[in-house]
C-alpha cells in the first residue's frame, strides 16, 4: 500500500455490493435469530454465526485489524464465556424453538431503532473528501501524511491506535487484562497450569 | 486490464454465492433440533466464512484479508469442542 498525500481514492470494485447484500441478510437473520430463540445454548451457537458475518463486514470495509479481533473473540472467547455463564442456569424445556414478541417492547424498541437509523444518512460516505473528518487538517493530514515514516505501520487507523496512541492502547490491554485475572480468580479455576 | 476487472468479478460473484450458501446454513442453525445440529451448522458456516475471506482476500488484492482467515481456520474449532464438553460434563467449559 503506497502512502500519498491523498489516499481516499481506493477505487471500490461495483460487484462487491452483491457480497454486502447476501452479508448483510445473513447478519440480520442471525442477529434476528440471536434475539428470539428459546433455548440460551441454541442462541450462544447462533451469535458465533453473527459474530463470522461481523468479521466479515470488517474485512470487507478494510479493517483487517478489526476482523480479526472479532476473529479471536467470537470464535472462542465470547462462546466459552457465555457457556460459563449457562452452566449456572436452567433451560426451558418446551417445544417452542422461538420466543414469543412482546407488540410494545417490539414498538419501543423499532421506535428507538428508527431513531438510530435515521442518522445513518449523515455519515460520510466512504472516500468522502469533504466530510467532517477533514476539516481539522492539522490532524487528519498530518496522520496520513507523516503516519508511515513515523511509525512504520502501514495501515493509517492502526499506526494511531498503536503508534500516536500507544500508551493508550497499553492501558487498555492492561484493563483487559487485569479484568481477564479478576475473572479467573472469580471463577476459581486455574487455567493455564494442569496437574 | 478489462481481463483482471473480469477476474475480480468473478471472485466477488463466487464469495457473494458463499454468502448465499451460509444464508441457507442458517436454516439449520435456527431449526435445530439438537445442540449438535446447530454447533456442527455454524461449523461449516464457519469453514465457509474462511473460503470467503480467502476468496475476497484474492478478489480485493488484500492480503491482510489472508491472516483473518488464518485466525478463522485455527480458532474455528474453540466452539464445538467448548459445547462438547458442556453437554458431556455439564459446566466443565474450561
Amino acid at each position: 500500500m503506497s502512502v500519498g498525500l491523498v489516499p481516499l481514492a481506493v477505487p471500490q470494485p461495483e460487484p462487491i455490493s452483491a457480497v454486502e447484500a447476501a452479508l448483510f441478510v445473513f447478519v440480520l437473520l442471525t442477529a434476528v435469530a440471536t434475539a428470539m430463540l428459546r433455548d440460551v445454548l441454541a442462541v450462544i451457537v447462533v451469535f458465533a454465526a453473527y459474530s463470522l458475518g461481523m468479521a466479515i463486514f470488517y474485512a470487507i470495509l478494510l479493517a483487517p485489524d478489526v476482523a480479526m479481533t472479532e476473529a479471536a473473540i467470537g470464535a472462542g472467547v465470547t462462546t466459552i464465556l457465555l457457556l460459563l455463564t449457562i452452566a449456572k442456569t436452567v433451560r426451558p424445556n418446551e417445544d417452542r424453538i422461538l420466543e414469543r414478541v412482546d407488540g410494545t417492547g417490539l414498538v419501543v424498541v423499532g421506535a428507538f431503532a428508527a431513531v438510530l437509523i435515521a442518522t445513518v444518512n449523515e455519515f460520510p460516505a466512504v472516500g468522502d473528501g469533504e466530510s467532517m473528518a477533514w476539516f481539522n487538517p492539522a490532524v487528519s493530514q498530518y496522520y496520513i501524511e507523516s503516519g508511515y515514516a513515523d511509525t512504520g505501520v502501514e495501515n493509517a487507523v492502526t499506526a494511531v491506535l498503536a503508534g500516536y496512541r500507544g500508551f493508550d492502547t497499553f492501558g487498555e490491554a492492561t484493563v483487559v487484562f487485569a479484568a481477564g485475572v479478576a475473572t479467573l480468580i472469580v471463577l476459581k479455576r486455574t487455567v493455564f497450569t494442569r496437574e | 486490464m478489462a481481463y483482471e476487472a473480469l477476474i475480480t468479478d468473478a471472485f466477488l460473484a463466487v464469495a457473494a454465492a458463499f454468502m448465499l450458501l451460509a444464508i441457507g446454513m442458517l436454516y439449520r442453525a435456527v431449526k435445530g433440533p439438537t445442540t449438535q445440529d446447530r454447533v456442527l451448522a455454524v461449523n461449516v458456516i464457519g469453514t465457509n466464512t474462511v473460503v470467503v475471506l480467502a476468496v475476497l482476500a484474492a478478489g480485493l488484492g488484500e492480503t491482510s484479508l489472508l491472516d483473518v482467515a488464518l485466525v478463522y481456520a485455527l480458532l474455528n474449532f474453540l466452539m464445538a469442542v467448548a459445547i462438547s464438553k458442556f453437554t458431556v460434563d455439564r459446566g466443565g467449559v474450561l
